[in-house]
């Protein structure tokens, strides 16, 4: 009985310790990210973006995913990789409203991702 | 994390629900949760296993959730009978001094046959070989071997003839007899196929039958002269 007591106690804390862990881990690098990708955005809409401003968010994207496979989806980090390089390419042809189109989708995805670690009612139906 | 443990919550509850009403046919020596626990965490371990695209996390978040309801579950049910009686269940008595409790095979939606397969597997081929026939509530059958029964009597396998007021066709053909003849014969004991629950009948006549709201009987069935088994 009393072993049982602590295993529940044990379990229940490793868990509450995750999910705490979990929320906040991902709802600041995606915070870090969206910043990022917003500055971005607003040079895009200036058209005074530059590749290397692109790569720049590429370089923090990939620093981050590293330690954001442990907790979403490898499909959607796969989406922001293809996202990502498509607004690189634009940016190097001057592409801008294209490129701005492909901002649009990885702002979204940065809103939604964390989102769906959220307790709601649509993430638990 | 917190997603996939209230999914596996209600999952978990979800089919707790359901095993206690499929009854004890579908359970074998287990609890109905540790039933379920069993029969989904293997699918919890294998799938972020197999699939590289789905984080370890989850199937590891999912796994320590089923412990803790396990754990939480067993503690539940030993607080207390009434707790017990609802994630377990109870015994049931199938059958009694009189014969064949229909009711209770009904509320754990099994039929004269499951009961009379059941008792094969623990050795008893005739309905009254038991006085006392218990399903427990992990699902297994208990029986306690009636005082009265003779070991000394040549011994035959039992076929039911009559499974809830239906006549089983198939086996009415091994006596060779025909539905009229049947009903003449239920007649004779003051019964309509209506009104009986259960007949087996054995290779030397030798019949059980159970009626509606009354004890069982053993009496003979005039079996054609070539018809042995």
């Amino acid at each position: 009985m009393v072993k049982s007591i602590i295993s529940m106690i044990a379990v229940a804390l490793i868990l509450t310790a995750g999910v705490i862990f979990e929320t906040n881990f991902i709802r600041n690098e995606f915070k870090v990210l969206t910043e990022e990708s917003t500055v971005l955005y607003d040079k895009i809409e200036s058209r005074s973006a530059t590749e290397n401003d692109v790569y720049a968010l590429q370089n923090k994207w990939v620093v981050a995913k590293e330690k954001l496979h442990a907790f979403i989806s490898h499909n959607e980090i796969k989406e922001f990789d293809l996202w990502i390089a498509e607004a690189v390419k634009y940016v190097a042809l001057k592409k801008w409203d294209e490129a701005l189109s492909k901002m649009e989708v990885i702002l979204e995805l940065e809103e939604q991702v964390p989102k769906s670690f959220e307790f709601s009612f649509a993430n638990v139906f | 994390m917190l997603v996939i443990f209230i999914r596996t919550l209600i999952i978990f509850s979800v089919l707790v629900v359901v095993m206690r009403l499929m009854g004890k046919r579908q359970i074998g020596e287990m609890q109905p949760f540790e039933f379920i626990i069993t029969l989904i965490i293997a699918d919890l371990a294998c799938i972020p296993m197999a699939d590289l695209s789905i984080p370890l996390i989850y199937g590891v978040a999912a796994v320590l959730a089923l412990f803790l309801l396990h754990q939480l579950f067993t503690l539940i049910e030993q607080s207390g009978r009434l707790p017990k009686k609802i994630l377990s269940g109870t015994p049931s008595v199938v059958i009694d001094k009189n014969g064949i409790n229909m009711n209770e095979l009904k509320k754990n939606n099994m039929g004269v046959e499951d009961l009379i397969e059941s008792m094969r597997s623990q050795g008893y081929f005739s309905l009254d070989d038991v006085d006392y026939a218990i399903f427990e509530s992990n699902g297994k059958l208990s029986a306690l071997k009636s005082a009265e029964k003779d070991e000394t009597a040549p011994s035959s396998m039992p076929i039911l003839i009559i499974n809830n007021g239906k006549l089983q066709s198939k086996n009415l053909q091994i006596l060779r007899d025909d539905a009229d003849k049947m009903k003449g014969f239920l007649n004779d004991f003051g019964a309509t196929l209506k009104t009986t629950e259960a007949l087996t009948v054995d290779g030397n006549g030798r019949a059980y039958l159970k009626k509606k709201k009354e004890k069982f009987r053993i009496i003979y069935y005039p079996l054609k002269e070539n018809i042995r088994w």
